[in-house]
């Protein structure tokens, strides 16, 4: 009787297992250079949070070393979230969709609940007790996870292409979203961050052409929408048009980055000698960092920076392209396009090209809870470069992509 | 069929993939691009964008001088300086209004809702909360660690001696201007220089060490100066002349006390005065005015002695002269008569002339310029005995803000009575003068006549306290000749014996001379008041030779009596026995 109720449970188990399982191959050594970019990029972000320490707690009344303790305490959660997120197998992430978008949708309750710090107004930071975190970077990381697994379901189900199936439910999400967070929240960056994610996520799994133009269109409208309602926005669409004229005002913040990135020049001022960082430039840790390393390393600087950033990215890219499997290669599509498009926004704010967001620099943004879901992000593309063809397909011939590379592999060896 | 599928999903998922990543790639090159723009082409427009916010040019104040005067035989400051402490806001970067002025109200006082109103302004990055903090005000500003609150330091002047020679003195506004007195006369040397700092600074103003662009320039401080003032006899003076305004029911009153022997001025004081470390609450600007420079009034019959000095320079009358006096001269149609008690025509001599204070006979005299008539002659040697020799219309060059010159009728005919004006020129009506120009001119008369440049700057004092006192400057020598000079002293002894002085002086021991003066006031659209007259008097006090020449003014004394006799002459005696008893003077060697 036990026993019985033990095996169907078994079964039912296995079944459920056979249905969603993952078309990986055997594992494989992962990518180290990966995590040599990562270190690279997260060692410029404490030098540099580290050399405007004095600066830091001249303009906030804090010890010089204050953002540089909080940072590596944030570094060890990292790698804590990091080991988690590359150890836990992927097909256990592939199912655990629904309990981390509960916890998301949790954390997002908590933040508009919670009562906020009259600094910040808007509800965007839990707080318990000493212990506070960003409620959109959770979110981002469950849907992320969640967009992975429901698309690549669709796929292997061919109703990737299905209106009712597909669309409707990633356009329900893109609403919620749009309506919590930029909304609510006021987070127009992180909203930016997660459509751009995914829509991209939805492009790379096969979404038709048409459908993903439709989607932008609507994403567009509701921008202009968010925008126009507004008036910080308006504000802050002003400000981003002409920022040298309302420099002590509004553009205050971008005029100070203009001129921070500026006066970098060539090579730069040097290490430490940063004097927007003296309370000129406000977040000068967090989401001005950018500006601040380019006042300090000049342009020179700055495009080694971007080569880094661009690296890092080619080896997601990389990645993704060599993985057999749907579900891991959205899941590093996604982790991709969000760190690219947030780096992107946020450096784009600082030369200018873009109206300020408020979202940090990934990797050398001071700020805890950014760091932590940025390093759970890579121990998943960690755990996926695992299972990475040695080759990408040819896919002008059009063979069997898994069965060649197996073959290959099966040759070398 | 399934097969097929995850082929092509794969494939198509590949390319879409790279089409993305493209994209991606793209954005980045644009990103590089603006980057070579902002940070290599735009480069000096944003270096200078940089230091417009962030070099800061400091004034670093020279202090001023300290001013000092003479007590007894040493020196004491009466003028010094406090620093203070200005506090201002910069409303850019003060975030929380509210909470800030609520912070600063237990410091500094005042009202939150002023600060909140002032820390909202939007259109300013300076804004003045508060003045004259302490030290211990502004530490515990500093303790607040607010960004955008700043103090600025500042120097305040302080007088020791409170009101003591205000308006000799005069003060500093706000901005460190002197202003009035000796802080206007002699600003340049007390300001200084201010030195100059320009640094990078941080948002708070607070330079940051060790940059190229900074500049530091020190600044020269202001020296100290030493006044002639003899603060004692100052302190006496201005007592003695505020008894008197209040006995005689007077406007106002100026004394001056001068030592003929090199020009220096002693003590000079007006009434009223005020509270220099409250000037600001001054509400009648006239005040600030040292009358005794400032002020020229019609100066009466403290003219005649230098009229007599005048004549018998010009050898055309001898002291012992006698003369007819009609006791009524008719000059340009208009009869020029004396007072009463003067009684009527007789013979005079040169004494009686002083001593009874006689219009005709100062008017003979100026006759006796023109060979025995009021004419071209006459007046061009009397308008040159007034103001080459006795500098009167023109100012002496006392270290005294405003110093008025006072008028002196030009000689050419006008065809509008020149005879009659200069024939009252002769008794001190028709001219106006200062306390401190008849100060000088007595001065020149009774040393034997040498003008000296009225003074109340004796020298600096320099870093090291060491003294470098200026040499008294001589303006002009033979202003009377010697023989002159001596013949005037007794004629004006004999003034002062023949007057009713209470207590009387010790004439075997001090010599103590003097004239008085009761001068009409001219009305502002022409003609004199027939109820309002000025008390003047001049005289000198020494043993064998003239040491200090006193000059009273009393402006409109209502207490009865001729002005001069009834309101300046006690005055005068009362400063001349006070530079007696307190041995000012010394007294004949026998």
């Amino acid at each position: 009787m036990m026993r019985t109720e033990m095996r169907s449970t078994h079964r039912t188990q296995s079944r459920v297992a056979v249905s969603s399982a993952l078309t990986l191959g055997r594992k494989h050594r992962s990518d180290y250079w990966l995590l040599i970019l990562c270190a690279i990029l997260l060692s410029t972000g404490l030098i540099l949070v580290y050399a405007i320490g004095p600066a830091l707690s001249a303009a906030h009344h804090v010890s010089s070393g204050f953002y540089l303790h909080k940072q590596l305490i944030a570094i060890a959660l990292s790698l804590v979230a990091f080991l988690i997120t590359s150890q836990v197998p992927l097909q256990w992430w592939k199912q655990a969709y629904k309990p981390l978008l509960i916890a998301a949708g949790l954390a997002t309750l908590l933040a508009l609940v919670l009562p906020v710090n009259p600094d910040y107004p808007a509800h965007r930071w839990v707080r318990l007790g000493s212990f506070s975190f960003q409620s959109v970077e959770v979110l981002k990381f469950a849907v992320m996870v969640w967009l992975a697994g429901f698309l690549s379901q669709r796929i292997k189900e061919s109703s990737i292409t299905d209106t009712n199936q597909t669309l409707k439910p990633i356009l329900i999400a893109l609403g919620a979203i749009g309506f919590v967070v930029a909304g609510i929240q006021s987070d127009l960056g992180s909203t930016g961050v997660m459509v751009a994610m995914m829509t991209t996520m939805a492009f790379v799994a096969g979404l038709p052409m048409k459908r993903i133009l439709l989607i932008t269109a609507i994403i567009g409208a509701g921008l202009v929408l968010a925008i126009s309602a507004t008036p910080y926005r308006r504000a802050r669409l002003q400000t981003y048009l002409h920022p040298e004229a309302n420099c002590q005002t509004t553009g205050y913040q971008a005029c100070q980055a203009l001129i921070a990135v500026g006066t970098g020049g060539i090579v730069g001022l040097g290490l430490g000698s940063s004097v927007q960082a003296y309370g000129y430039l406000p977040e000068a840790a967090n989401d001005s960092i950018f500006a601040i390393y380019a006042e300090k390393f000049g342009f020179i600087g700055s495009i080694l920076l971007l080569a880094v950033f661009v690296a890092f990215f080619a080896r997601m890219k990389s990645i993704a392209e060599r993985l057999p499997d749907d579900f891991s290669r959205l899941l590093v599509i996604g982790v991709l396009s969000w760190l690219s498009v947030q780096s992107l926004i946020n450096i784009g704010a600082m030369i200018g090209l873009l109206p300020l967001k408020g979202i940090t620099l990934p990797f050398i943004s001071y700020g805890g809870t950014s760091v932590v879901f940025v390093a759970a992000a890579i121990g998943l593309v960690f755990q996926c470069s695992q299972y990475a063809a040695y080759s990408v397909p040819r896919i002008a011939e059009g063979r069997n992509f898994r069965d060649n590379t197996l073959r290959s592999r099966a040759e070398r060896a | 069929m399934q097969n097929t599928n995850i082929v092509n999903s794969t494939a198509q998922a590949v390319k879409r993939v790279r089409l993305w990543y493209g994209l991606l790639l793209v954005v980045v090159a644009i990103f590089g691009v603006r980057l070579f723009y902002v940070q290599i082409i735009r480069y000096d427009h944003y270096k200078v964008a940089a230091l417009s916010d962030q070099l800061k040019q400091y004034e670093i104040p020279a202090s001023r001088g300290n001013i000092q005067a003479h007590n007894g035989a040493s020196t004491l400051p009466i003028v010094l300086n406090q620093q203070l402490f200005t506090l201002y806001g910069d409303p850019v970067y003060i975030k929380k209004p509210q909470e800030v002025a609520d912070k600063i109200v237990p410091i500094i006082g005042g009202n939150a809702a002023q600060y909140l109103k002032q820390l909202k302004q939007k259109d300013t990055r300076y804004v003045i909360l508060g003045k004259k903090l302490t030290n211990e005000q502004q530490k515990k500003i500093a303790a607040l660690k607010v960004p955008g609150l700043g103090t600025q330091a500042q120097n305040y002047r302080t007088y020791p001696q409170n009101s003591l020679a205000a308006q000799v003195l005069g003060f500093v506004n706000d901005e460190g201007a002197g202003k009035y007195g000796i802080e206007q006369a002699l600003n340049a040397e007390l300001k200084g220089k201010p030195g100059l700092l320009k640094a990078i600074t941080d948002v708070n103003g607070v330079p940051l060490a060790a940059s190229k662009d900074n500049i530091q320039q020190a600044p020269v401080e202001g020296k100290d100066v030493l006044l002639t003032l003899d603060l004692a006899m100052q302190q006496q003076t201005e007592s003695v002349l505020a008894d008197a305004v209040k006995s005689t029911r007077a406007s106002g009153a100026s004394a001056v006390i001068l030592d003929p022997r090199d020009g220096s001025i002693k003590a000079m004081a007006n009434v009223p005065t005020y509270d220099p470390s409250k000037y600001f609450n001054v509400e009648d600007g006239k005040l600030f005015g040292n009358a005794a420079v400032s002020e020229p009034i019609e100066i009466g019959s403290i003219m005649k002695p230098l009229t007599t000095a005048a004549a018998i320079d010009q050898g055309v009358i001898a002291p012992s002269t006698s003369y007819y006096d009609p006791a009524s001269w008719l000059v340009d149609g208009f009869r020029i008569t004396n007072i009463e008690e003067d009684g009527g025509a007789g013979t005079r001599n040169i004494a009686d002339v002083l001593n009874l204070s006689l219009n005709t006979g100062a008017t003979w005299e100026l006759m006796q310029m023109g060979s025995g008539k009021i004419n071209a002659k006459a007046r061009e040697a009397w308008h040159s005995y007034m103001v080459d020799h006795y500098y009167f219309g023109r100012t002496t060059g006392v270290e005294q803000g405003f110093e008025a010159e006072g008028y002196v009728p030009p000689p050419a005919d006008n065809d509008a009575g020149i005879n009659l004006t200069y024939a009252n020129t002769t008794f001190g009506q028709a001219m106006t003068a200062t306390p401190v120009q008849v100060a000088a001119a007595y001065a020149s008369m009774v040393n034997g006549g040498t003008m000296y440049k009225p003074h109340i700057l004796e020298g600096t004092i320099d870093g090291a306290g060491k003294k470098i006192v200026n040499k008294p400057k001589v303006l002009k020598q033979g202003v009377v000749s010697p023989k002159t000079s001596a013949a005037m002293l007794p004629l004006m002894q004999n003034v002062v014996a023949k007057h009713h002085f209470n207590p009387d002086f010790d004439y075997t021991a001090y010599t103590v001379g003097g004239k008085t003066g009761t001068a009409q006031i001219a009305k502002p659209g022409g003609g004199y008041y027939a109820d309002k007259f000025n008390g003047t008097y001049a005289g000198f006090v020494g043993g064998d030779e003239a040491q200090y020449v006193i000059v009273v003014f009393v402006d409109k004394p209502t207490n009865g009596g001729y002005a001069g006799t009834a309101a300046a002459q006690p005055v005068f005696g009362k400063l001349a026995h006070m530079l007696i008893n307190d041995s000012y003077v010394m007294p004949k060697k026998q």
